[in-house]
């Protein structure tokens, strides 16, 4: 019974229920659209941090994080790729790396890089470089002496397409290893520490001037999905480790890393994140709830009369109690729905295209940001917004249902 | 204009529980701004001055150009001159002076090139944090000719230990070799690898002998008294040495320059926290507005009898574009007050974030965050829900001009 | 059409060729007459720069085209610090610390002992005649003697910084001049050699320069005091325990 009168309490007023629900929708929504718009922020940093190079998962030799000189590589390659097969599977990618640091040099200027020995084709695909080549063109696998640097390389080296490039480093012989390359293509990252610190050459030509035969410096894998709790990843690596357990001659010589492992900042700074969202929302149901709160007693005073008639007829305040929280329950449900459906348009008009961020490029260039963002909403949060506002909603209509059941039916009758 | 104020006034606490309640919503969102916002520029404080501590200071001294390329020849040629002009000047907490040279460092077992630092141990002490870095061993003594500390990574790399000796091959000034060996006599951890791999400190003393440096050096760190007297600082010793002659061609960079990375990095937070900030705003003028919209439709008989004793619409809009006005403010005021003194009371005590202690304590970060009250963090936010609550208490006053006078007085 | 463009193109290839040939020849004798036969000497360098001075006075010994050993004996302080250069590897001494030390990438584009003459200059003195191509572009008459103008430009995967090399060389083999171009054939450093005088049984320069074009007060100059060309020397000489123990 209660359920019945209340819904026909809502709509007696439609103009009441309105202003009560749009407080609510407007809450709920916001509530959405901010965890969309965090999340999409998260997401986009951890891709981006991720498509540095760093990818999913890495392998290296087990001293090479600590010591990255061509001595420590990775040698059973024929017997790592088929162990990458089997437990992968199709939708994983993985490239090959050479990675060592090297001295480079032209007729004016000197300075220390990182040289990054690649697969073409198959780099592409696992991270940022693939589509970052803005000038001339990228590499492609019969490459001879073709190098990729960043644009501001190019420009600390005074320096332009076309031009040498002078390598050193330290080869497997421990001799001075040094090559020519010339520079194919420029590379434009999200940072320009990124676009100074990496010059990219085809993988062969790498591990030839240092003498590396077979060996290479890394294995970065791509797994298809980004999990930002990081989860999935740990899991795979996981069973890389026992598959690769296998095939090492000496004992664990291979280390396997997930993004977590490598970028630790990262992986505080997102479970912080998610942490913060949530007080947020309580802030906002807080705000919120002011009026929530002198809506609803604007409306009970208004119906004075009607509860004292109520009292009157021998109903007891409980039951007016009851009443009131049933119709504010209704009120919040119908617009936590309405906001929540609110928000999943408001991102889908948002999601086709991104927002736009480039105004603040220059600040977004140090987190590695990217110019776009793109909402996401976590099923997670729809949940915990919609709980909150509920639970608290509930909570705080009390006040204005106790002051209902409280109007005597001489007040109500005196009212005016 | 005074009668529609004190009517305003009058009308507001005619109904005091809804008033009180709007009231209280603009207030705990004032509170809620002017917090928040100290909170986070109280947290960029501090990343800042951690930042700076552990290696480039608030300012620096150096050789014009040093700061583009770090030349062995770009020196401060005279320390003691720069010494007596920074006494002079307040605002300054705490100096040192530093030299730097690349050079290769070997063990018995490797080979690495790396930067050696030579640094006044006593001043170095107060201006950063590397003496509370050290996990092993122990830190320099204003004696120590001989004695390095190596990042824990360099320590492995190198596989060395305490007692083990080192020896340094680099270029001194004037070109000629500098050579010497070292004991290792303390290993840090920073945190950060770039310092931790390619750094080692000697003292400044020894390094100078070892480089050939003479007396000169190649900066000298300053840590100001507050982040806020950076620039005032900055301007003071330009000032002195610009008067002081073209000869000794000095820049003085600052941190901002130094570590550019760090201000956008905290750029970007500030727009992510005022996209917060804005969402609450919005959130908060919507359920006044609501408040308002109810209000409005419930005093419509009473407008009624004011159209019908003569009052004119706009009248009555003034009159309740005053009455939010009145309630707006002392919401505001409230807001400014509880959310400065909540400030306050954190500026003085700090918070600690749980689970965050322990990491902070092993990187120098003070475990306690502090909020800073400033005019701008204890207005911006108020200044803005009065301009939005504002404007959102435009559109119902409005719809008092459409009232009819008799269809208003007949509404119950 | 085409074999009339090909009748020249025959007949001009050779002059090209003769001209490429006869360059690499003189290039050829010229720095075997510097660094052909093993030679010890004993040489002040000056290292001059804007506002300051340094000279020091060291020993030397090369062999061919690819050994050498340089030693300081002056000034005190950095008495016995010694560089090698032996097969591919470059090793520096110090007899403060008593190690010896292998050159690492990262210090062959350091400038030797702060000169103006690269670690690499000095451990790939053989470049010019392994990874250029040489053409005569001019012969001059001065003083009665010939004068070559070579143009040496690199080859397709050479890894060498230059851009372009231009020699001048006496009709009698000595090097005069060697200029360091970039790859917009920008001048960077030039080299001059002067002062030739007998030594022994050789007309041999007496005094180098190596002078930064941009920076006219930046510059090392080289003036041997005294050289001895020998047929060879030992083995012995280029190892690293000479190199710490040099007999002075």
């Amino acid at each position: 019974m209660y359920v019945i009168l209340a819904w026909r309490n809502i709509w007696r007023n439609p103009r009441r229920t309105f202003v009560i629900l749009m407080a609510v929708i407007i809450g709920v929504w916001s509530m959405i659209f901010l965890g969309a718009l965090m999340r999409g922020m998260e997401r986009e940093m951890l891709k981006n941090a991720i498509s540095t190079l760093t990818g999913s998962i890495q392998i290296h030799h087990r001293d090479y994080l600590d010591d990255p000189v061509v001595n420590n590589s990775l040698d059973n390659i024929g017997r790592l790729d088929t162990a990458l097969d089997k437990i992968l599977g199709q939708d994983s990618l993985w490239a090959k790396r050479v990675r060592v640091n090297a001295v480079v040099s032209n007729a004016r200027h000197s300075g220390g890089v990182t040289l990054v020995g690649i697969e073409p084709e198959k780099e592409k695909a696992v991270s940022f470089i693939g589509k970052a080549v803005t000038q001339g063109r990228y590499l492609v696998k019969e490459d001879k002496n073709k190098i990729l640097v960043g644009r501001a390389f190019l420009k600390k080296f005074n320096t332009k397409i076309g031009n040498k490039l002078i390598f050193m480093s330290q080869g497997t012989d421990n001799e001075i290893a040094s090559k020519a390359f010339r520079i194919v293509g420029v590379f434009r990252a999200e940072s320009e520490a990124v676009e100074k610190r990496f010059a990219f050459v085809p993988l062969p030509q790498a591990a030839g001037m240092l003498k590396m035969g077979n060996s290479i410096s890394e294995i970065s894998i791509l797994l298809p999905e980004l999990d930002i709790s990081g989860k999935k990843e740990a899991l795979v690596a996981k069973k890389l480790v026992a598959a690769l357990d296998d095939i090492t001659i000496d004992d664990k010589t291979i280390t396997v890393e997930t993004w977590q492992d490598l970028l630790p900042m990262m992986k505080a700074y997102l479970e912080m994140s998610g942490f913060f969202l949530y007080i947020w929302y309580f802030v906002v149901f807080v705000a919120m709830g002011f009026g929530i709160v002198n809506t609803t007693l604007m409306a009970i005073f208004e119906r004075m009369r009607e509860f004292g008639l109520m009292k009157a007829l021998g109903m007891r305040p409980v039951q007016i109690i009851i009443g009131v929280i049933t119709e504010s329950f209704f009120l919040l449900v119908l617009g936590i729905s309405l906001g929540t459906g609110f928000g999943f348009l408001s991102v889908a008009a948002i999601a086709r295209n991104g927002i736009d961020l480039s105004a603040l490029a220059a600040g977004a260039e140090m987190w590695g940001i990217p110019r776009k963002l793109y909402p996401e909403i976590w099923a997670q949060d729809v949940v915990v917004a919609g709980l909150v506002v509920l639970v608290l909603g509930i909570f705080v209509s009390l006040y204005p249902a106790v002051k209902a059941a409280r109007f005597t039916p001489t007040q109500a009758m005196t009212k005016n | 204009m005074s009668v529609e104020l004190k009517m305003a006034w009058r009308n507001i606490w005619r109904n005091s529980r809804r008033t009180l309640l709007t009231i209280a919503a603009i207030a705990f969102a004032s509170m809620l701004l002017v917090f928040m916002l100290s909170f986070q520029l109280g947290c960029y404080e501090t990343m800042i001055n951690t930042s700076v501590k552990i290696s480039t200071g608030h300012l620096q001294v150096q050789a014009k150009g040093y700061l583009e390329d770090k030349k062995m020849r770009l020196v401060i040629k005279d320390p003691d001159q720069v010494a007596s002009v920074l006494e002079t000047i307040d605002g300054i907490d705490s100096y040192t002076f530093r030299a730097n040279g690349f050079s290769l460092v070997s063990s018995d077992k490797r080979t690495y090139g790396v930067v050696v630092t030579g640094i006044d141990p006593e001043r170095e002490a107060a201006v950063s944090t590397i003496k509370s870095l050290i996990r092993k061993g122990r830190y320099l003594n204003a004696d120590d000719t001989y004695a390095v500390l190596i990042g824990e990574h360099l320590s492995r790399n190198l596989k060395v230990d305490i007692d083990d000796e080192l020896t340094i091959l680099g270029q001194g000034r004037d070109g000629s070799i500098a050579a010497a060996v070292l004991t290792v006599t303390g290993i840090f951890d920073s945190g950060l690898d770039e310092f931790d791999r390619n750094i080692i400190l000697m003292g400044l003393a020894g390094f100078q002998e070892v480089f050939s440096m003479g007396k000169s050096v190649h900066e000298a760190i300053i840590m100001a008294d507050s982040l806020r007297d950076v620039a005032m600082v900055k301007q003071e010793i330009q000032n002195h040495f610009s008067t002081a002659g073209d000869d000794t061609k000095l820049a003085v960079p600052d941190w901002m320059e130094i570590m550019p990375g760090l201000l956008q990095g905290i750029q970007m937070d500030l727009f992510s926290g005022i996209m917060m900030y804005i969402i609450l705003i919005v959130v908060v003028a919507f359920s006044i507005f609501n408040t308002f919209l109810m209000a409005i439709f419930e005093r419509t008989r009473e407008f009624g009898v004011m159209m019908a004793i003569g009052t004119t619409p706009s009248r009555i809009t003034k009159l309740v574009m005053f009455e939010s006005i009145c309630m707006t403010l002392v919401g505001i005021l409230l807001g400014i007050l509880g959310g400065s003194l909540i400030t306050l009371y954190f500026q003085k005590y700090g918070i600690s974030i749980a689970g965050t202690e322990d990491i902070f304590k092993e990187y120098g970060i003070p475990d306690r965050l502090y909020p800073r009250l400033s005019l701008i963090s204890s207005t911006a936010g108020p200044l803005v829900v009065f301009l939005i609550t504002f404007v959102s208490s435009v559109f119902p006053a409005l719809k008092i001009r459409k009232l009819k006078p008799v269809d208003a007085m007949k509404t119950v | 059409m085409k074999k009339v463009v090909l009748i020249i193109v025959i007949l001009f290839l050779p002059f090209n060729l003769q001209a490429q040939t006869e360059a690499e020849t003189i290039v050829k004798n010229a720095f075997d007459y510097w660094r052909g036969q093993a030679s010890v000497s004993t040489a002040v360098m000056t290292i001059h720069r804007h506002d300051w001075e340094r000279r020091m006075t060291l020993k030397a010994w090369t062999r061919g085209e690819s050994d050498s050993l340089f030693v300081i004996i002056e000034p005190a302080k950095d008495k016995g610090n010694g560089t090698l250069k032996a097969g591919k590897g470059m090793w520096m001494y110090n007899p403060k610390v008593n190690r010896v030390i292998k050159l690492p990438p990262s210090m062959m584009s350091q400038g030797w002992q702060g000169s103006d003459f690269s670690n690499n200059d000095l451990a790939k003195t053989d470049s010019l005649i392994r990874d250029y191509v040489h053409t005569l572009e001019e012969i001059r008459q001065d003083q009665g003697k010939k004068l070559y103008q070579i143009k040496s430009l690199p080859k397709p995967d050479a890894p060498v910084i230059w851009g372009m090399i231009k020699l001048t060389i006496r009709g009698d083999n000595i090097l005069l001049k060697e200029e360091f171009f970039d790859e917009d054939f920008k001048s960077v450093k030039v080299m001059t050699a002067w002062d030739i005088q007998m030594t022994g049984n050789k007309l041999f320069p007496m005094k180098w320069k190596m002078q930064k074009t941009d920076a006219q007060d930046e510059y090392t100059q080289f003036v041997y005091e005294e050289i001895e060309f020998k047929k060879s020397l030992s083995n012995r000489i280029f190892t690293r325990t000479n190199l710490k123990n040099p007999g002075l």
